[in-house]
This record gives C-alpha cells, structure tokens and sequence, in this order.
C-alpha cells in the first residue's frame, strides 16, 4: 500500500528550526521513529502537509541520569532504553516494561515519546511513567513546560500537547529508598501483541505501594485506591483478597475485539497479585527475574 | 526393505541456495519494465446490494489514470466446479470487498487515489450471516439463479433454496444402529472462519499483447487450473488454452489459499482491456483476509450410538458449513468432508449429510486439511466423550473401533492398506497415556488429549500428473513438472524419486517452476497428492529414460538388455564387470558407431499418473457405488499440555504426531511439515479465528488482531513418528501427509482440556478466556 | 516532492532522489532493484521486509525512504561475505530453516542483528529476536535450532 498523501520532508538541524517550521506548515507531523506515523500516513488517517523529521536534534537523542532523575530524551529508542546502563542498574522495570513493546525490529526505532504522544488506552509506557510519577518536558514557542504524566493522557488518543509544541523527553525520577516494579501484560499469547489489559505494580522501601494500569479504561491511570488500602501493610492472603475486590471499581474495561470486560476485569486482578508479588519479591532481593513471563 | 541410495536419507534441498539467499524470485519480485500499470479494486462496501450505478467521472480526472473497467466490460462467470462467479460483480454484491470495478494507472498511488473516488450506488438487500438464517424458510436468497449454474456432476445444488451442494452419505441403517446401542448421545460443535496467512500476499500480473496473447505471471499453486479457468471464462474475448500462457515463480506459501483461482482472475482479465501493456494487482494484506479463499466455518451435529463395549454402532452427522457468497471450490471441501466425516472409524451405521449453505461472507474454499480439521474437531471430541460416558479409556475406545484395511468405507469402497493401530499404540507410548500427571503447582493443571485423523486426497477422479525429464550434457538432469514448490519440498522430493532410478544425485538435478507453455500438465498442488502422483509421474519419467538409456545400449553397442542396470552414473553390465559407460558421454550426444554415425540423441523421459480407479459417479441419496477417494492417509495425535487455572493459558508440553506415510522419500522434509502444519492448526484452536460485524464486515483483517503464531508461541516438544505401510500405487509406497500435520491439533487440545479441567468446550477457538468462562460457570 | 539523498546499501554509496512519500521498502525494491526484502504486510506486523540501519534490524516498510540520508543499509544481500553464504546461511540451508523462502531474507537479518550483539544466545533470546519475524511454514523450530548450531550452544 503506498501513501497516497503526498506531503514535504523536513529534517530540521535545531529545536528552534524545528518549531517554525512547525509553525508554518498547516497540517504538520512530526516523525520520530514512525512506527505510528507510518501506518497511518498508509492508511490515510492523517494527512500531514509537512512531515518534520526530528531525528536530526542531537539533544533530544540522550538518556541520563543525574540528580536522581532519570532523563529519556525524545529519540531515544526502546532499545537504547533496554541496553542503557543506568536503566538496567537503576530501573530495571523500565526495561521489562520496553520489552514488551512490538518486537526487536519495533523497538530498535520506535521511542517512549512517541509511544506516549500515541497516547491509545492500550500504550504499554503509560502504567510505568505514572507508577514513576514522570514529567513530560516539552518545548514550543512561548517556551518550555513540565506536565505531571498524570496531566498528560486526556483521553483516547488525546494529551495535553500544545499544537506549535514538540515533546522532548520524559524525566523519571528515582523514588527515595530501594524500589522494584513488576510489569504484567496480558496479550492474546506469548508473542508480540497489543495490551488487553496491564499493570505496573511497584514496592517501595517501608511497605508503600504503587499500583497503576493500562487498557482498561480510556487512559491508563494509577490506582490510588488499591495503593492506600496496601501502603503500610505486610501484604498476605486476606490483603490480596481485599485488593483484588477493589478492582472492579477501580478499572474500566470494555469489551472489543481484543478481549471482553469480563476476562479483562478478571485478569487483572489476577496481574494485580502476581506483580505485586513479584514487585516485593524483588525488592527482597529474590523473586522473579526480570522480563520473565508471569502470564 | 529396499536399500535405497537417495530415498529416505536427508538430502540438501534443491531450493535451498535461493532460498537462504534471497535469489528465490516471487510473483512480485519480476521486473516488467517502464510499460508496467498497476490496478486497484473498487470494493464492495455492503454485504448483500443491488448495485444501481458506478460513477467514475472523478476518477477518471485523476492524472495517470489508464482505464477503469467494471461488471459490464466482463460479463463472465468462472468457477472450479461450480460456476457461480463473475470476473466482477454484475447486478449486485454479495460480500464486502467483492470487487465491483477496478482502476489501471501508471503508479500504483494514482490507482489506489481514484479507485477511492469511484461512487457506487446500493440499494441494500436482506443480509444472511449465518447457516441457520440462510436455511430458514422464507430466508433471502442469495443465488436466485442457482438452478441454472454449471456445475460438476457430483454437486446437488437445490434451486430456490441458499444450499449450493448437499452430499448425502447413508451406509446400513442408522435407526437399527441406534436401537442396538447401549448409549446414544448427541452434541453440536462449532468451528468459526480462518484465515491461511501465507506471508507472501496474493499477486499477479497480466499482458495481453497485440498479437493476442495472453500471460499471466501468478503467485499459484495451480497453474494449469489458473489457465484453463482463464480461457474459459474470457472465451468470449477469443481466448482460447492454446494462446493463454500461466508462469508461476516460487510461491511464498499456499496452504490452499492460493489454489484454483481468486484474484488472478482479475490481473487475467484486466490485461485484456490494456492490450500491449503488463498490469499488475497486488492484494495487501487486508485483502488477503476479505478477498481471497477463507477457511469455511462449520456447525456440526455429532450423534453416536455405542454399546456398553465400546463398539460403535452407528454415527448421524450433520454439518452446515458456512461457505460465503460464492462456492466454486468451496463446495467441493463440503463434498470432500462428507464423504469422510466418519473419521478412520469402522462404523456399520452411518448417515450424513454435509450441506454447502451460501451466506453474505467472503467466498470460503480450500485450506490446509480440506474440511479434515473442521470435522474432525467435532468427532475427536465426541469420541472422546463417548468412551468418558462408557467408562472405557479413551485410546482403547478408539483402537477398538478403528478403521482397518480392507473395512468398507462410508461410501462403500474398501479401505487402503494402513497402520493405524501402530499409530495409535506409539503416540499412546510416548505421551505415556497410562500415566496420569499431576503439576506441583496447584494453580496449574496437566492434561493428556488423544485423537486420531485422516485425510485423502480431494480431487477430480481425473486428475493428473505429467512430468518430462530431460538430460544435459554432462549428464545433469532437469525436470520439467508443474506441481509448485509451495515450501514443502516437493523439488527436492521429486530429485530424489529421479535420482533414485537414474543413479543422478538430487544435487545435479534441478526442477523449474512451471511455465504452462513449456511444463507438461498437472492439475493442481493440494490436497497433499503431490508426492503420491507427480512422484509416481516422475518415476515413470525416470524409468521411461532409464529404458531409452538401455533401449540404445542394446541397439549401439549390442549389450545383452537383461544385464545392464545403472550405478553411480553410469550404464554397467552383470555379464561384464570391467565394462562402465558414463551416462554424461551419450545421453545428448548419442553413441559413436565404428562408422562414424551416430544412434540415440538426447534423452527425454516422460511419466504420467491418472489414478484410473477413481470415479465421483455414486447415487446422490446414498452417496454409494463410486470410488470417490484414491486412498486415506492415517494417523494419531496426542498432546501434554499445561493449563494456568487462574489465567486459562495454556501451555503445550509435548504433541505426538504419528502418520503413516507408506514411506518416508525425505524424513527431513516430513518432520518439517510436522512442526509447521501442527503449529498452524495450535493457533486455531488457541486463538485465531475471523471476527465480522453484523454488517458483514470483517473486523480484524491484519496481523494485529488475527494472530497467527510467533516465535514465542511454539509448543515445548513436537514428537513426529512415521510409520510406513506401503501404499501400492505410491512411488516407493508412498503417500502425502502435507495437510494431515494440522488437522487434529484442535482436538487433542480441547480432549486434554477436558481431561485437565472436566469442562468440554465444544466451539474453537479455545481461548484462555473461553477456559475461564467455563471455570467460572462450572463453579457457579 | 522528491530530494536528493546519499547513503551506503550494502557497502556502495549510493545516491538517489526518493519521494518524500516513498517508502524504504518501496525504494530498495522498486527504484534500486533489491528484491530480498519482501512485502508481507506493510505495517510493521510481519518482519518480512528487515533490513539493517546502521546495524539495528528495522521494518523498512515503516521507514520514509529520505530518513535514510546519511546512514547505512544493509539488506541480506550485503550480509554475505564477498556474495558468498555466511556461516549462518549455511546452518540455515544445513537445518532446512525454511519451507516457502518468503520470510527468510527478513528472519537472516533480524538473527544476524542478535548474533551481532550476542554471539551466543539461548533458545529464549533466539526467540525473542525472531518475534517480529512471521513464518507461516516451518513452526520456527528449524530456525531456532538453525541458530543454536550457528552459536555453538548444541544442547
């Protein structure tokens, strides 16, 4: 299928070029590793007049950390993520949430940017950036801004971007004491395959919790409500119970070609115990290793 | 046993050079030059319309639009053995995504750009989605021509009806049957659509040139029925089979969908309104799911008469296959089932009825298995249930009533020859089926499923092979055949069966894609009947070479004939040991005589195979007197399997797949139809399955929510067992199992679900949410 | 709207003037004439189309033609040693890691990235690299095992 739309190809040098010529195009998009803006330039869903290729903003393509904050610049892949240093020693939850996403040929150009400014209620990175309490960092023309993730997903499909604003990076910042995560993703088998539902559990020093799920409901969210009945208490058989019938209020499934709301809702209250288990089993040192398949 | 140099050891495939390295050409790697147009299809967008207008004034503005044509350019219908289809839809739509009119321009965009702004108008019809919509009475009929479409003899259309074909098998009495029987139960089983996914899309190209030629470049695994389906249809245009030429390059995977014809027909016929001018159609991968051959879905109706022993004693079958808007293969697959839906049981009492319903769905056709894997899930779950109900074992129930050779068929012919009890008694061994396995973990449960299987070639009593052989000048050989290379191996299969005879290795014998002008006749590569009839065909080549070899030993050298054989190469004599010729010194240059003349010249062999025995002719109402199938081939299946009680996953530990191949030509090969089809016929019974609206429209036509199997996805252990019970008219006995490899897999799996869970669950897929759901109702 | 672009296919620099709407795929197949990677679905599902962007296995269908500009692109072709079948070509052919062939060229690239990273993977990385790489024929044991002998790793 080629693309019908026929549009210009900009590959800006700097930020600044980049955000006018944002501005002087009508219909802009901007293209970071394409996986989405590819599909749907095929199938005509949008129709930029101008494509601007970030690529070329070498300091959007950085992973740091400093200061206690991880920094995952607009270009970085979800590779470069898994093979980063500081995400493996640091944040290993990071990395088994990124591999998770598509396949090694996905992710070697696809960016947690991106995934986030898809912003679909099945996005794998969403449950992750809000256990983390993540910043979007964006620039545009009246200049910069730092919005909480939690003010970032607006609904399907929508975020809070400014039209004339382009994301560059995503700060994570390290939460204070030791911590481990687990990420569960239930998929229709093993192979690669879109959220029917997930969860981002995370242990943190002193029995606090967090907990946070995605695709069962317009944008992924954190469950505040399962985390206070958890934070500072041993979890056992009669608090899991507990949680789990917190569940149902908590989320918002639907019922589609991917799975029913039923199997959803189940589901996750089976992936809500398993990574809570498998998030304090970590933190203790032991439990399952990373990346291993829960499901 | 025979000690054979070439049969049964592993040998590098033929293929395998190209394949690895990328310089295997496929049907749209063929360069055409500047001149090339490309085609894009106006679909249907409904279900079931009356087409009241095409508008294409906007598309035609379009720059680099060529052509557009519609229904009216080509009033002609096509079909295999039902012709009830046209080039492109006439007076109405039956389908969304039937192609109503199609663009030609120079750039595949600019096609793609204005097919978007042809309009057609619709006036909606009653739609019929289902089997039970479309045999209900009164129900809209879909074909109200029915009554006068050709069609082969051994098809029962009813006019004024949506049965396109309805195939009757009665042997002995089932009424007495049941009243003998201790137990009669009855279950109806449900089985949705599938999809083949091969990974190379559909394509084809046509050039009609200015001297009236017609080529067609197609991705097939039926050239031969491509070109006679083409002449025939576009007779009117003055075709005839003589000046349409089919070339087939490898074919990046069939499993049935890209037999007989489907979209080519529109790359054959477009060429004609282009003349001078190559066009191209590619399907995308949408299209690959709407528009081309689905899997058809089917409603079976399992009723079974046992006696407290275990002995069967009669079987009363009804299947409603959902066979789409048109049916001209699709019905021979419904025709095919019934008069094998028995299964490989020896079963006195039997009454089927195996009805081809027409529904507003993409046109259903062949896949992988032929109806086979359809059935069987239905059966392979009842006898299952029979033998729990009987307190029998459920391996012993069916070594007890299984089909023998010799027994008496349904349709009243005897059986081949065939070891289905040693199938059964070793895939019993090696899932240790009379151990019971529990998991340490009690979230998780083990179960064991058993199920038996068969298949025999679906095909005209006709149907045949012709192979030519020809040598080179030193002594390599070539084959000229028109069964397609389809990933089976069967190229390499057949170096084998040449070399074998001829004493040339596999690796200087090369077999060529067909071309229809320069390839001798094959009817088509399905129904797994390759290796038993092009083999055969190229046996008889090889041997027809090998006596013209012998023939002119004798006339040249005055060899005594009886003494001469072939080794390594060469022509050698019993009588006189010292005395070798090489094969690469005559077999293109001839022998020189004392006087300088020459005799003999290059050998050309020549080997058909038509199965003379077969015949379709029985009586309609009992399906009795024909010879319909050439042979079964048989097997037994058994699966360990894990299953999450929280999750409904489920894990497969280890399959067993035991067929009986008559004889194993390429071990290798075999095992590696082993792993691939079982793994494709896991994936419909774990989750794959085609979802449409009720507006008839297919929800999930990509890779993203019609999953087939990744790496990830594969079972633990796959065990494949080959037995070999010589089949008679098979080259060195054997026969095919292509197909067979997928057709049990849905129900060993939903047999050890039961076994692990004590729930039965009678529709595919079984999906781990369909495994909760049951948990969950059995615990309310 | 097309632009003129320089990059490096298969170790010669080549220079071209893509659409701006042109695929990678579409570029490499149709305007240069390198046919291994294959069209099997055209959106980043089947892995059939991979080729290497400066050494990373990427979908060239989902991949602008000009986002090439200045890097290098490997395609199968240019993974074989002076045209000759690489080791692991070999263990391909020696291990029938392939029915139809239609997948191939895309599964050698994306294994040949992992064996770049990783020369001895186990049977889970093996799998995990080949995820995106659909093959409807061979049940992907043979290829699996392909690259287990390939490794060293025998079991």
């Amino acid at each position: 299928m080629p693309i019908i739309n026929e549009f210009a190809y900009v590959k800006p040098a700097t930020v600044a070029q980049a955000l006018k010529w944002l501005a002087r195009y009508k219909k802009p998009a901007i293209l970071a590793g394409g996986t989405d803006l590819l599909n749907s330039l095929k199938d005509g869903s949008i129709k930029p007049d101008a494509v601007i290729d970030i690529k070329g903003l070498d300091t959007l393509h950085k992973i740091s950390f400093a200061g206690k904050r991880l920094y995952v610049g607009a270009l970085v892949t979800f590779s470069e993520l898994i093979e980063a240093e500081a995400v493996r020693r640091l944040f290993p939850v990071l990395a088994e949430t990124a591999r998770t996403i598509g396949s090694p040929g996905i992710r070697n150009r696809a960016t947690m940017v991106g995934n986030i400014c898809s912003a679909v209620p099945c996005l794998d990175s969403g449950p992750l950036l809000l256990a983390y309490d993540a910043v979007v960092t964006t620039v545009g023309r009246g200049g910069k801004r730092e919005i909480p993730i939690v003010k970032w997903f607006r609904g399907p499909k929508k975020t809070s971007l400014k039209s004339g604003e382009i994301v560059s990076g995503v700060i994570i910042p390290l939460p204070e004491g030791k911590h481990a995560g687990c990420f569960i993703k239930l998929g229709r088998y093993a192979g690669e395959d879109l959220a029917q539902a997930s969860v981002l559990a995370m242990a943190l020093e002193g029995n606090r919790f967090r907990v946070a799920f995605g695709s069962v409901a317009p944008v992924p969210f954190r469950a505040k409500g399962i985390e206070k009945l958890l934070n500072g208490k041993q979890l056992d058989a009669r608090l899991f119970a507990e949680a789990k019938k917190l569940v149902a209020a908590a989320i918002a499934p639907i019922t589609d070609l991917r799975a029913t709301k039923e199997y959803r809702a189940h589901m996750c209250r089976v992936m809500l115990e398993r990574s809570l288990k498998a998030a304090l089993g970590r933190l203790a040192g032991g439990g399952p290793a990373y990346g291993e398949r829960l499901l | 046993m025979a000690d054979y140099k070439f049969i049964g050891q592993p040998v590098l495939r033929v293929d395998g050079e190209a394949k690895i390295s990328g310089a295997a050409q496929f049907v749209d790697d063929l360069e055409f030059g500047p001149n090339l147009l490309y085609a894009a299809i106006v679909e249907s967008t409904r279900a079931h319309a009356r087409i009241d207008g095409i508008d294409t004034a906007k598309a035609a503005a379009v720059p680099g639009v060529v052509k557009i044509v519609s229904g009216r350019d080509f009033p002609f219908k096509f079909g295999l053995y039902m012709h009830d289809r046209f080039v492109f839809a006439q007076d109405r739509v039956r389908f969304v995504g039937e192609q109503v009119a199609a663009v030609i321009a120079r750039e595949p965009a600019a096609a793609l750009r204005a097919a978007g702004l042809v309009k057609v108008r619709y006036s909606d019809l009653p739609l019929v989605l289902n089997t039970e919509d479309a045999l209900r009475s009164g129900a809209p009929l879909i074909h109200p021509g029915l009554g006068e479409y050709e069609h082969v003899p051994w098809f029962f259309p009813r006019a004024g009806t949506n049965i396109a074909h309805f195939r009757k098998i009665r042997k002995g009495d089932v009424d007495k049957g049941f009243a003998e029987a201790d137990l009669v139960f009855a279950e109806t089983y449900t089985v949705p659509r599938y999809a083949h996914c091969a990974i190379e899309p559909h394509g084809a190209i046509g050039l009609f040139d200015h001297a009236g030629r017609l080529t067609v470049w197609t991705a097939s695994q039926s050239p031969f029925t491509q070109r006679h389906l083409f002449s025939e249809a576009l007779a009117p245009l003055g075709l005839s089979h003589h000046n349409v030429r089919v070339i087939t390059p490898f074919v990046g995977g069939g499993f049935g969908g890209k037999a007989g014809v489907s979209m080519e027909i529109l790359a054959a016929a477009l060429a004609t309104s282009v003349k001078g001018c190559p066009v191209k159609i590619l399907w995308s991968r949408a299209q690959e799911f709407y528009n081309t051959y689905q899997r058809q879905g089917v409603k079976a109706t399992v009723k079974l008469g046992v006696k407290k022993d275990g002995t069967i004693t009669a079987l009363e079958e009804t299947l409603h296959w959902d066979a789409g808007a048109y049916v001209e293969y699709g019905a021979n697959v419904v025709n095919a089932a019934g008069l094998s839906a028995t299964g490989p049981y020896r079963i006195a009492n039997v009454k089927i009825d195996s009805v081809c319903v027409y529904t507003n769905l993409p046109p259903g056709g062949p896949y992988r298995g032929f109806g086979y894997s359809e059935f069987i899930f239905g059966l392979e779950s009842h006898m299952n249930e029979a033998a729990k109900k009987l307190g029998i074992d459920a391996v012993a129930f069916r070594r007890k009533n299984a089909i023998r050779p010799g027994d008496t068929l349904a349709y009243g012919a005897a059986m081949n020859p065939s070891g289905l009890v040693e199938c059964i008694d070793r895939v019993a061994a090696e899932i240790e089926w009379d151990k019971k396995s529990k998991s340490v973990d009690p979230d998780k449960a083990i179960g064991k499923g058993f199920a038996l299987f068969w298949k025999a070639p679906a095909m005209p009593p006709n149907a045949a092979s012709t192979v030519f052989l020809k040598f080179n000048e030193d002594g390599s050989l070539n084959i000229l055949a028109s069964a397609m290379e389809i990933g089976q191996g069967y190229q390499t299969v057949m170096a084998q069966i040449a070399a074998e005879i001829l004493t040339v290795p596999p690796a200087k014998i090369r077999v060529e894609t067909p071309d229809t002008d320069r390839n001798p006749y094959e009817w088509q590569t399905v129904a797994s009947h390759i290796t038993w009839g092009c083999g055969k065909a190229v046996e008889r080549a090889a041997i027809d070479a090998r006596e013209q070899i012998f023939d002119l030993i004798v006339r040249a050298l005055g060899k005594e004939r009886e003494a001469l054989y072939l080794e390594a190469e060469q022509v050698k004599s019993r009588r006189e040991p010292g005395w070798a010729l090489p094969l690469k010194d005559f077999v293109i240059a001839g022998i020189v005589q004392p006087d300088g003349t020459y005799r003999g010249g290059p050998i050309v062999g020549r080997g058909m195979f038509m199965p003379e025995f077969a015949s379709a002719s029985s009586d309609p109402e009992t399906g009795q007197g024909g010879h319909p199938n050439v042979h079964y081939t048989v097997g037994a299946s058994g699966a360990i399997i894990e299953i999450d009680k929280q999750t409904g996953k489920i894990k497969v530990l280890k399959a067993v797949l035991a067929v009986d191949v008559g004889k194993a030509l390429n071990p290798d090969l075999l095992k590696g139809q082993v792993t691939g089809g079982f793994l494709q016929g896991l994936a419909t019974v774990l989750y794959e399955d085609m979802r449409f609206d009720d507006k008839g429209r297919l929800l999930n036509a990509n890779f993203s929510d019609y999953k087939i199997p990744t790496a990830m996805d594969i079972p633990q252990e796959v065990v494949p067992i080959f037995i070999e019970t010589p089949q008679p008219d098979g080259p060195f006995g054997a026969r095919g199992m292509g197909e067979h490899t997928m057709i049990p897999a849905a129900p060993i799996i939903a047999n050890a679900v039961e076994d692990a869970l004590g729930v039965r669950i009678t529709s595919m897929p079984i999906s781990a949410e369909k495994i909760i759901e049951a948990l969950s109702g059995n615990r309310q | 709207m097309n632009q003129r672009i320089e990059f490096v296919l298969n170790s010669e620099k080549r220079s071209v003037e893509p659409r701006a709407n042109q695929t990678l795929l579409e570029m490499l197949r149709d305007t240069l004439g390198v046919k291994s990677p294959k069209c099997g679905c055209d959106r980043g599902d089947c892995g059939s189309c991979t080729v290497m962007i400066d050494g990373r296995a990427v979908r060239s269908c989902l991949v602008l033609a000009v986002e090439v500009d200045g890097h290098e692109v490997k395609t199968l072709e240019g993974l074989m040693p002076g045209g000759k079948f690489s080791a692991l070509q070999k263990s391909f052919l020696a291990h029938n890691s392939f029915q139809c062939g239609f997948c191939t060229p895309g599964v050698i690239v994306a294994v040949s990235e992992l064996l770049e990273k990783n020369p001895h993977p186990d049977r889970n990385e093996i799998k995990e690299a080949l995820s995106g790489n659909l093959c409807r024929c061979t049940g992907y044991t043979p290829i699996i095992e392909a690259v287990v002998a390939h490794a060293g790793r025998e079991e």
